[in-house]
């Protein structure tokens, strides 16, 4: 069953490395909508390392995405500076101003938690608008150059598709490894129960605030990879729907488990491709759509996925969740 | 130097801003307490108050009339929202319910924007009469009728947690749902009432305020932000927003008034930020850790 499960994964690889060459060619349009979907796949997996595995809610990360867009925004199209420096100072600078206030905002729990992450979120949103003369403030900061590697210019969306989900499947493969070792196990103790973790003598301080700043920088990354994409960010792509938009992928997919948090990004990403013929009804729709999601399928979409191919191949664990011990 | 008139200004229209934002802070307050959700829909209660309240009076209803179905139809709406969809996902994890009250969010601004499209609307103030002039200062009439739905909605809210057995099998569920399930208290009863209540609150918030401001689908957000920020810094009591909403207000017409509209919600957002961190480290009082 092992070796079906894999296959799975391959045909599913094979897809994603075929699809420019194949339907994108057809239509441009879907590779830079896959594009998006890659950047937002990077950001709800991060999440999903706090919040499923860790248990610490947060209504902010789209203001770790906005530090990481805006670091490798400014320094590429205001100091010239190479991307891919950039995009490691966004890295940088994400994971710091998450270790700088980590360990003082991780102390609150539950919505206390939610609250002041939300209006950290809209401090860095109004901060960024607020200096205009280095972030060019609420018209948004122009110019900033596609990417380059090793002196390869990734103008082409074609090289930047391959880039980026180069970097998404880099991403949750670490992530997986991350949640399956000890430290992964460390959080989802602290998870069930924060007490006992730390009367068995766990740091959980020091732990919550290793993963804030790993899913901190993860986001910083998605940050950069969106900057050079758009070439033109502004404040709104990063104010506080986008946070809430990340969560609501996050347990739309399912939390705690990773696989959920990717196929919920691209469940929420490409509804729109279909929600948008009905026009003003869109946003009702969407609504009603994330309503009955929640309702009815309580683990997830990936739940229904898992159970669909039990149906399918018997007892045969094709996405391999770990176990449920890991909901919230 | 900046004219004593022009801060004059200023206060009232901190008060104005900070009335609202008491309402919408008493009702996630009540909501909160009652069945330990936090209602990220409640900015969307404020928007169909204030466009049902525009709708009606625009087909000719008069305002009084008008007032109270809005009341009706809008705390209905609550009801029907709790009963049907808060129901099913209120025992799961914090992250869960939030992601519903988002959704049920999403699908009434849809439903706000198919009804009453994207255009902004007002409304005609409650009573014709000029603005007065204090000081060279100029209040609105409408303001008066602010600081009035707060008062008398105050005076209701104790009336009613304190006065009748509704309110107090109320306010023992805020205590300990468990324990007052146990004492013949039906818990979904007054957790239904609860949202009543709230959805009633956040449309009052709505329909005071509108003659004085344009109101579209997408204006539900802001206030509720702060009345998030109200409630954190006031902890969660009646009196507690109440005080702290109209503080926050004040804190924003003089920031909006003399700093910069930016920095003024980055300066009340920081304050959310300090208030919830120094609440955390007991130095504001209350060193609950788990509760909310």
């Amino acid at each position: 069953m092992k070796v079906k499960g894999n296959l799975w994964w391959l045909v599913l690889l094979l897809f994603i490395a075929l699809f420019p060459a194949t339907l994108g060619r057809i239509s441009p349009y879907y590779n830079t909508v896959l594009i998006l979907v890659g950047i937002y796949v990077i950001l709800a997996v991060s999440l999903d390392l706090l919040i499923g595995f860790a248990g610490q809610i947060s209504v902010g990360h789209a203001a770790f995405f906005a530090l990481g867009a805006y670091t490798s925004g400014i320094l590429t199209a205001k100091h010239s500076i190479s991307p891919s420096i950039a995009l490691l100072c966004g890295l940088f600078v994400s994971g710091l101003v998450a270790w700088g206030i980590g360990r003082a905002v991780l102390r609150l729990k539950g919505y206390y938690l939610a609250m002041a992450t939300l209006g950290l979120n809209a401090v860095i949103v109004k901060l960024i608008t607020g200096f205009a003369s280095i972030t060019g403030g609420a018209s948004g900061l122009l110019n900033i150059p596609p990417f380059q590697i090793f002196g390869l210019t990734l103008q082409d969306h074609t090289y930047y598709y391959y880039f980026v989900w180069g970097i998404v499947i880099l991403v949750i493969t670490c992530c997986l490894a991350l949640t399956k070792s000890p430290f992964g196990s460390t959080l989802i103790a602290i998870h069930s129960d924060e007490e006992a973790a730390s009367t068995l003598g766990i740091e959980c301080p020091k732990y919550k605030l290793h993963v804030f700043v790993i899913s901190s920088m993860l986001a910083g990354v998605a940050g950069s990879l969106f900057a050079h994409f758009m070439g033109f960010i502004a404040p709104d792509d990063f104010d506080i729907f986008t946070s809430i938009l990340i969560l609501v992928m996050l347990f739309l997919g399912g939390v705690g488990t990773i696989y959920g948090a990717a196929l919920g990004a691209a469940f929420l990403k490409l509804l729109p491709e279909v929600t948008y013929r009905f026009q003003t009804y869109e946003l009702f729709f969407h609504g009603l759509i994330l309503i009955l999601v929640l309702i009815f399928l309580p683990k997830g979409l990936l739940g229904i996925l898992t159970n669909v191919k039990n149906r399918l191949l018997g007892s045969g664990n094709l996405l391999n969740p770990p176990s449920s011990g890991t909901e919230p | 130097m900046i004219d004593r008139s022009v801060l004059l200004q200023f206060l009232f229209s901190g008060i104005t801003l900070g009335s609202v934002y008491a309402l919408i802070a008493i009702s996630l307050v009540i909501v909160y307490n009652v069945s330990r959700v936090l209602c990220f829909a409640q900015g969307e209660f404020f928007v169909f108050g204030a466009l049902t309240m525009i709708a009606l009076t625009a087909l000719g209803i008069p305002m009084s009339i008008g007032f109270i179905l809005t009341i009706v139809l809008v705390s209905g709406l609550g009801v029907v929202i709790e009963r049907l969809l808060i129901r099913p996902v209120q025992n799961s994890s914090v992250g869960m319910v939030i992601t519903m009250t988002v959704a049920i969010s999403l699908c009434l601004r849809g439903l706000g924007l198919l009804i009453w499209g994207r255009e902004a609307h007002t409304l005609p103030t409650f009573t014709k009469s000029k603005a007065l002039g204090i000081f060279g200062a100029y209040l609105s009439v409408q303001v008066l009728w602010i600081i009035a739905a707060v008062a008398i909605v105050l005076l209701i809210i104790w009336l009613f947690f304190e006065k009748t057995l509704l309110g107090l099998s109320m306010r023992a569920c805020a205590e300990n749902r468990l324990g007052a399930s146990l004492v013949g208290i039906s818990v979904w009863k007054t957790t239904l009432f609860a949202w009543a209540w709230g959805a009633a609150l956040g449309a009052l918030a709505g329909m005071v305020i509108a003659p004085l401001i344009f109101v579209r689908y997408i204006s539900g957000t802001m206030p509720m932000l702060k009345g998030f920020t109200a409630i954190a810094i006031g902890g969660l009591t009646t009196v507690g927003s109440v005080i702290a909403g109209l503080l926050l207000g004040i804190m924003e017409a003089y920031t909006v008034g003399l700093i910069s509209s930016e920095f003024a919600d980055a300066i009340v957002f920081s304050v959310l930020i300090l208030v919830l961190l120094g609440r955390s480290y007991g130095i504001l009082g209350r060193t609950e850790d788990g509760g909310m």
